[in-house]
């Protein structure tokens, strides 16, 4: 029994076939990667797992448990974290309050939430920015507030949507290190969609290849880069002549 | 005891602010004793009925954003049941009135479980709907007086059991007891779990579910409290005009002044609703006797609440309290 598996997920919005027959499995522990272009359905393909979506057909086994059309608070529950590749911009919430309400999805006590949630936020250095709300941040800041409010939910399985986007060289490596340590430290599975191949191949230990709403590849990072339907859909020739 | 320390916790707040709200609680209690007239005292207990609306009408509207007007057909409810029940078994006040809120709070469940599948305006105008529903159904039923309302006996003696009192001042002291429970609670309910999930939500809502919150649960809780509370202020309605009517207490007008005040002041803060109330109750009071006075200038005090609506949500959508917390801010 794998720890996540998807079986022949289709999706269709009503004849456009963002996902067709799509299986993979995700054992505990991996760190994997989601590639593909644009309009591949990368996205659809995650709100389906996650249950923003609810698939035509086919099956979400989360820990052996059938989680297929589970609404997205159901399957937080369960134990998925998500975050949002446009983080909406608010002005509401604290970074902080915004932590805690993560936080607050395991206790009832303000407390304890709070606790937690300074914890994650020390964790990924993010204390000095507590009393902020989100619309004064930086992106790069804005993108861990997210991560952090995932985290604080304590999930097993973190899937992360374009994470890096929009990021420079430097804060993408920072989040790449980040990335590992959790999988690492914490024992994270992570399941991540990504544009910057650089990203990718060097945080990912298996990589998934949609094109068309099709799975096209499957396989290790220094694989995809030679497999010829990969080049062809997505790196593009010149990619692979560098590489 | 967790929940009353926080409830009576008010440390978060500046020193300015406790400060005010000491001296504001001092001079709420010797109030009556200052000689004033009738008139002024009966705005001032509109004035802390109408805060205690705004406070409940606060944690759907203000801490769930969601535009929430059709209040009234809770304070309908709960006028309804301590009047009736008053004339029909002569039941005591103090019994009737926590029925009235049972009442509220199963009523605000049915209607709310189809009513948070809607969102944004369709949620607003919704609400409107059911709020008249209700009053077309009080105005034609002949069972619990139709049009003409209900009055409620008067007993000859002051009567603590009904609520009747010779003297305004009763009255004064008893609203006064319920709009400090509406303030602890609500200082309590800021803090709580629900609290900041409502939060979340009025910030960004797929977010929210990502977090593990059920929404829609969260949405109907809030309303309920807010019926609850709503529910509470009609029945004190009841007993302290001893006379309603569909068009007393369960008027759409009635609703959008609950929720105008609220955002007047300052909605999803502790003093909002209480800042807005005490502009707009005087207000009220003063445009409706001066105004009633003129032919042909009936009406003119909607036109001034839709330009204040207008008006607070195109330049502060935070209200009066958004302006001060401004000021503030720039000092800093």
């Amino acid at each position: 029994m794998a720890f996540l598996e998807v079986k022949n997920i289709v999706k269709d919005f009503g004849g456009l076939v963002a996902n067709n027959n799509v299986s993979f499995e995700i054992e505990k522990g991996e760190i994997v990667g989601l590639i593909g272009p644009n309009g591949a359905g990368k996205t659809t393909l995650f709100n389906c797992i996650v249950g923003y979506y609810r698939p035509s057909s086919g099956k979400i086994l989360f820990k052996g448990k059938d989680i297929t059309g589970f609404k997205p608070f159901q399957t937080s529950r369960e134990g998925i974290g998500r975050t949002f590749q446009i983080m909406k911009v608010t002005t509401g919430l604290t970074v902080l309050e915004n932590v805690m309400v993560g936080a607050f999805s395991r206790t009832d006590k303000r407390e304890v939430a709070e606790k937690e949630a300074m914890g994650i936020m020390e964790f990924l250095g993010l204390i000095d920015i507590k009393e902020y709300h989100i619309n004064e941040l930086p992106i790069a800041r804005q993108r861990k507030v997210g991560l952090a409010r995932a985290l604080a939910t304590k999930p097993e399985l973190l899937m992360l949507d374009e994470v890096a986007s929009g990021l420079n060289h430097t804060e993408t490596d920072e989040m790449v290190g980040l990335l590992k340590m959790l999988n690492k430290e914490k024992d994270m599975t992570i399941f991540l969609i990504e544009h910057i191949m650089e990203m990718v191949m060097s945080v990912s230990k298996r990589v998934i290849v949609l094109d068309s709403g099709v799975k096209i590849a499957e396989g290790l990072p220094n694989e995809i880069v030679k497999n010829p339907d990969v080049i062809k859909a997505y790196l593009g020739e010149k990619y692979a002549k560098s590489h | 005891m967790e929940k009353l320390k926080d409830a009576l916790d008010f440390s978060d707040f500046s020193k300015t602010e406790r400060i005010c709200f000491i001296i504001f609680t001092i001079f709420l209690l010797v109030f009556p004793w200052l000689g004033v007239g009738s008139f002024v005292k009966t705005v001032m207990i509109q004035f802390m009925l109408f805060s205690l609306f705004g406070m409940g009408w606060n944690t759907i509207g203000g801490y769930g954003g969601q535009v929430e007007l059709g209040k009234a057909q809770y304070v309908g409810i709960g006028a309804y049941t301590v009047a009736l029940m008053m004339v029909w078994w002569k039941v005591p006040f103090w019994i009737s009135m926590p029925i009235g809120i049972l009442i509220a709070l199963g009523y605000s469940f049915i209607i709310g479980y189809p009513l948070f599948r809607l969102k944004g305006h369709y949620f607003a105008i919704a609400t409107i709907c059911t709020s008249l529903v209700l009053k077309d159904i009080f105005d034609n039923w002949n069972l619990v007086g139709a049009a003409k309302g209900i009055e409620l006996p008067i007993h000859e003696h002051p009567d603590f059991l009904y609520m009747q009192f010779k003297s305004d001042t009763y009255y004064y002291y008893f609203i006064m007891g319920l709009f400090y429970i509406a303030i602890f609670y609500m200082n309590w309910f800021r803090k709580s779990k629900l609290g900041y999930q409502l939060r979340m939500i009025k910030d960004d809502e797929d977010a929210a579910e990502s977090l593990g919150i059920d929404i829609r649960w969260c949405k109907i809780k809030a309303y309920s409290i807010a019926s609850a509370f709503v529910a509470v202020g009609g029945g004190f309605m009841a007993v302290y005009n001893l006379y309603i009517d569909p068009a007393s207490v369960m008027e759409l007008s009635l609703s959008i002044k609950i929720a105008l005040m609220a955002m007047l002041g300052g909605a999803a803060s502790l003093w909002g609703p209480i800042i807005g109330a005490a502009f707009l109750v005087p207000l009220d009071r003063f445009l409706g006797s001066w105004l009633g006075g003129h032919k042909g200038l009936t009406g003119i005090d909607f036109m001034i609440y839709a330009m204040l609506i207008m008006i607070v949500s195109a330049y502060q959508p935070k209200g009066i309290w958004g302006i001060i917390e401004q000021f503030r801010k720039r000092g800093r």
